[in-house]
């Protein structure tokens, strides 16, 4: 039997077939020609894909003493912020991609890292500078609570019903769990701020130990029973102004009303100030 | 106590690169395929285009850079077979053949007939030999690469490449 022919040793006719095939005016273009060419597509081209044009973001990996996060930059600011061991990169990456076009870059990366080092050693304005683009979240209840979030300040915590409250919707508070559960931007938008209405820490996207840490690492001192210190005092939401636990008017207020501080240095920190019949230290 | 030297390994997401890198990198190659595949000046400018344009819809769906090349071809290719079956449809109406005959350079040593003769072999070949054949002859492509196209192994990109060559041949034979 004869032995079968590998396809790059068959007859010469074949190939001069398939290369007389090719020989046409078209395909001996020159390069200058070829150049010509490529200069009409690539403007066509440009003008074919700039209204379906994606925006950019710079998507990079960092290495933070909260462990190995992803984080994503739009134009309009940090879009995304993971915690890689409770969430899946590719997931998160497949999510950006529908949205933008994704260009790799740790030197973006590595800022975002250098301001979370600097807001766990202490620094009140490493991160509340930064812009967010809130795109990847779909539902305008979520925003809402989400940009409300970002105005309970280093240092102080507030409950999942109160958070439901200041939003106008003092019966989601499950919701607002489900909110917290999804946020795109943890750290940036404090999640880790919010807690149970008895005082208790309650969950964390990416672990309590971690929500722990945040919080220490802001001043809000837990203690082993992971609830609220015994010197913090109330803030009020609207009207500025912050109580001792005991204070009449924090008993008969509603407790969602609350912003609870660590103690009351935090509290005139935010910009509120002291009650007048309860005298907080 | 100072913190402990992190790893020096940069880490990388492997990320498919920016789609107007990609353009840049492979719009050159890209264009020499179609002008061969599709013989006309015109054809080969529409279909960069298109080429462009479903690869920049279809990007979200790159995981990473591996295969893209592959996928470029897959895409350019797909659109050249349909633009291909288009013409044939069109011209059993129209009579294009004459056509296209009366446009061609003029031949030497009747080579001519023997390409439309096999321009018509080729279309008749199964699919994926059609395919792995264009890919190979008309892109250059490794055999590796239109595995990935196709969505098959190595072996039968090689294997599908030789039994259209080895059909041609017998096109050819009876032919002459």
């Amino acid at each position: 039997m004869k032995k079968a022919l590998q396809p790059d040793e068959l007859d010469p006719a074949i190939d001069d077939a398939t290369d007389a095939a090719q020989m046409t005016d078209a395909a001996q273009m020159t390069d200058a020609a070829i150049d010509k060419m490529l200069r009409l597509a690539r403007q066509r081209l440009a003008r074919a894909i700039t209204p379906i044009r994606r925006s950019e973001a710079h998507v990079g990996l960092i290495e933070s003493p909260l462990g190995r996060l992803l984080a994503a930059e739009s134009p309009r600011g940090l879009v995304a912020l993971a915690y890689l061991d409770s969430r899946d990169a590719a997931s998160i990456l497949a999510e950006l991609r529908q949205k933008f076009d994704l260009i790799e870059d740790s030197a973006a990366a590595a800022r975002i890292g250098e301001e979370i080092e600097r807001h766990l050693d202490g620094d009140d304005d490493a991160i509340v500078h930064r812009p967010i683009d809130l795109s990847l979240v779909v539902s305008p209840f979520q925003r809402r609570a989400l940009t409300r979030l970002r105005e309970v300040p280093a240092g102080s915590v507030v409950t999942y019903q109160g958070l439901a409250a200041a939003i106008g919707s003092p019966s989601s508070q499950r919701a607002v769990g489900t909110t917290m559960a999804s946020n795109p931007l943890p750290i940036y938008v404090p999640c880790h701020r919010v807690i149970k209405s008895d005082g208790r820490i309650g969950n964390y996207g990416g672990g309590v130990e971690r929500k722990l840490k945040l919080l220490r690492a802001e001043g809000f001192e837990v203690d082993r029973g992971d609830r609220i210190p015994v010197h913090a005092v109330y803030g009020h939401w609207q009207s500025r102004i912050f109580c001792s636990p005991a204070c009449s008017a924090v008993r008969r207020a509603e407790r969602k009303k609350w912003i609870i501080f660590t103690d009351a240095a935090h509290a005139r920190g935010a910009g509120m100030r002291a009650c007048k019949l309860c005298r907080p230290a | 106590m100072p913190q402990p030297k992190k790893t020096e390994t940069p880490m990388r997401l492997d990320l498919p690169p920016p789609f107007d890198e990609a353009v840049a990198r492979h719009e050159r190659e890209l264009m020499r395929f179609l002008l061969r595949t599709t013989r006309d000046h015109d054809d080969a400018l529409d279909l960069f285009q298109e080429t462009w344009l479903r690869a920049y819809r279809a990007w979200p769906k790159l995981e990473s850079g591996a295969g893209l090349r592959p996928w470029l071809y897959r895409i350019a290719t797909n659109l050249c077979l349909n633009r291909a079956r288009d013409r044939m449809r069109r011209s059993r109406v129209i009579g294009d053949e004459e056509i296209d005959l009366a446009r061609a350079p003029a031949s030497s040593n009747g080579a001519h007939e023997g390409v439309l003769h096999l321009k018509a072999a080729i279309a008749q070949l199964p699919h994926n030999q059609r395919e792995a054949l264009v890919m190979r002859k008309f892109g250059g492509l490794e055999y590796a690469e239109i595995a990935t196209a196709l969505g098959c192994s190595s072996e039968s990109a090689r294997a599908g490449v030789y039994q259209a060559l080895k059909k041609l041949k017998l096109s050819v034979e009876l032919s002459s």
